[in-house]
């Protein structure tokens, strides 16, 4: 089922708040941008992950906690976490 | 006789000479129009002709006349003159070759694009196109054949024939109407899609899909077991199913080989041809390098079981290398299988940070650049002027996609299946050309193009009627 963008930010909003290991009520939408990715991937593979590479229209999503800016990227397909500590993760 | 009126004669005869003069060069001019220009249809390919000693490009024309159109069977010739006379137009010509074309001619220099939309929608047109303009790069060729498919969406792949349509520059394209002129494909290359499946069951695909040949056992691995590999492979699940759930496989397979001339949406650079889907990357269209090994491996045997596979096209990638993934695309090219790959969309220069496979050192590799419809390299297009071999239009590419639909995409993965066409081409041409000869023979036949200059290897767009000549 496609993901839509409401879904997304908070798919988003609840993978940082369990990475970070606080409440999600403590995550801070800074910004939920429209934005062309390089790859199927969306800029954002794993490890030994093969994409596509077409230009994939999806959304960038800006997130704050502690003090901290964080970037997710998602499509109608996916969310993902973009270099969370150096690295990227598929939700 | 007085002296005014001496004046007025000289004045008069000067005038008849001059309109005389004219109208003798509007003659030549249009007897030297008809004999360069005629179009073909596909079931009537002239072999006499060859492309070998021409370089065409082609425009569209707002000379006489302006568009082509084929109207209804039963439409009869005179209803033709009055519909066209009615709105101030003539027929210029009929094709004898091209049952039911006519050439029509515009006395209100209407534009061709405007026209064309214009007898789209009367209800006794089956189709019209704008008159391409062939241009001769010289003078000394021969009658020119270049083939016009009538698929419905022909018109939007700038990629194919370029003719400055939505801005674009006239010519910047793959020469593949001349190409066709020489052949459409053969059903006897197996090109294999790399990808997230293909949709076979695609109006515009399925009579191109490889099938199993019937006396082909199914597909035995040690480890994996026996598979009933009737339409292909998914290396996901190790499966006999490589229906696509994304649609980027889908989408190359078209550019490959979409039905050509089938009066159903676009026309493939080969009309004909074979399409073994695999799949190896999910519905979000990633996956791993086990299965894209599994995949190739899968291929290379089905390639030592009888099958002509001989190109494997891959729209995918990433930075990170592996060393298991370069051993099995060279042990392709022992197997005398081309590799065709994706040089990425991160705009960075390749020969600094490189993108697998398209980076890796084996002589099958191919490592495509995208363009856009103006000859310039795609704002996302890696690079590599060691690297990166040679270039394809990879921008607004219109192809095939699920449930019978058509989408424009972009991205190297794009232009990936134009080279991988163009190769399935010359293989329908030439079909015991070596894996070296084939690289050697695509990267040798493009067009200069400024903007790749210390970009690629060849620092070209790859050219089909050149990749083509003998």
């Amino acid at each position: 089922m496609a993901i839509s963008k409401d879904i997304a930010v908070e798919n988003a909003r609840n993978d940082l708040a369990s990475r970070l290991k606080i409440n999600a009520s403590d995550v801070t939408e800074k910004s939920v941008e429209d934005a062309d990715f390089p790859d199927m991937a969306l800029g954002a593979a794993e490890d030994d992950e093969m994409s596509g590479q077409m230009i994939t229209r999806g959304w960038r999503i800006k997130l704050e906690a502690q003090g901290q800016a964080f970037e997710y990227r998602a499509d109608k397909n996916q969310v993902r976490a973009y270099k969370f500590k150096g690295k990227n993760y598929r939700i | 006789m007085n002296r005014n009126n001496i004046f007025i004669h000289i004045a008069l005869a000067l005038v008849l000479i001059l309109v005389a003069a004219f109208a003798g060069q509007l003659s030549r001019w249009r007897k030297q129009w008809k004999s360069q220009m005629r179009i073909v249809p596909a079931e009537e390919k002239k072999k006499a002709m060859t492309v070998e000693d021409i370089s065409l490009s082609e425009t569209q024309s707002f000379g006489a006349p302006e568009i082509l159109v084929k109207f209804k069977t039963g439409i009869s010739q005179d209803a033709i003159d009055r519909l066209t006379a009615q709105r101030h137009d003539r027929v210029e010509d009929r094709f004898e070759n091209a049952e039911g074309w006519d050439a029509i001619d515009d006395l209100d220099n209407t534009d061709a694009a405007t026209l064309v939309k214009e007898y789209q929608q009367l209800p006794e047109v089956e189709y019209a196109e704008p008159n391409y303009e062939i241009n001769l790069d010289e003078a000394t060729a021969g009658p020119l054949v270049p083939i016009l498919p009538h698929d419905p969406q022909f018109n939007d792949q700038w990629a194919l024939a370029n003719s400055g349509q939505r801005g674009g520059k006239k010519g910047a394209d793959i020469s593949a109407t001349t190409a066709w002129a020489k052949t459409t494909g053969s059903d006897e290359v197996v090109v294999a899609v790399l990808d997230t499946g293909v949709d076979y069951n695609h109006e515009d695909l399925t009579e191109n899909m490889w099938r199993r040949p019937e006396k082909m056992e199914p597909y035995h691995d040690k480890e994996l077991g026996t598979i009933d590999d009737e339409f292909g492979f998914n290396a996901i699940d190790t499966s006999a199913d490589p229906m696509d759930d994304n649609g980027h496989g889908t989408h190359c397979a078209g550019i490959i080989g979409a039905e050509g001339e089938n009066d159903l949406g676009i026309a493939g650079v080969n009309w004909k041809v074979q399409i073994m889907p695999l799949k190896f990357m999910n519905a979000s269209g990633s996956g791993s390098t086990k299965d894209a090994i599994e995949a190739i491996n899968y291929v290379i045997e089905r390639k030592k079981a009888g099958v002509n596979v001989r190109i494997i096209s891959a729209s995918w990638g990433s930075t990170q290398k592996s060393r298991a993934l370069g051993d099995v695309i060279r042990k392709a090219y022992e197997n005398d299988i081309l590799f065709v790959a994706a040089a990425g969309n991160s705009t960075v220069d390749n020969d600094r940070t490189p993108h697998y496979p398209s980076s890796y050192d084996s002589p099958n590799v191919i490592s495509v650049a995208a363009l856009d419809r103006n000859d310039a390299l795609a704002s996302f297009s890696n690079w590599g002027a060691k690297s990166v071999a040679i270039a394809a239009p990879g921008v607004d590419i219109l192809s095939t996609w699920l449930d019978n639909q058509y989408e424009e995409k972009s991205g190297t993965s794009m232009a990936t299946p134009v080279v991988s066409g163009v190769a399935a081409l010359v293989l329908a041409e030439h079909p015991n050309m070596s894996v070296n000869e084939l690289k050697k023979k695509l990267l040798t036949s493009v067009d200069p193009v400024a903007a790749l200059k210390g970009k690629t290897v060849t620092a070209g767009r790859i050219n089909a009627s050149k990749a083509l000549a003998d």
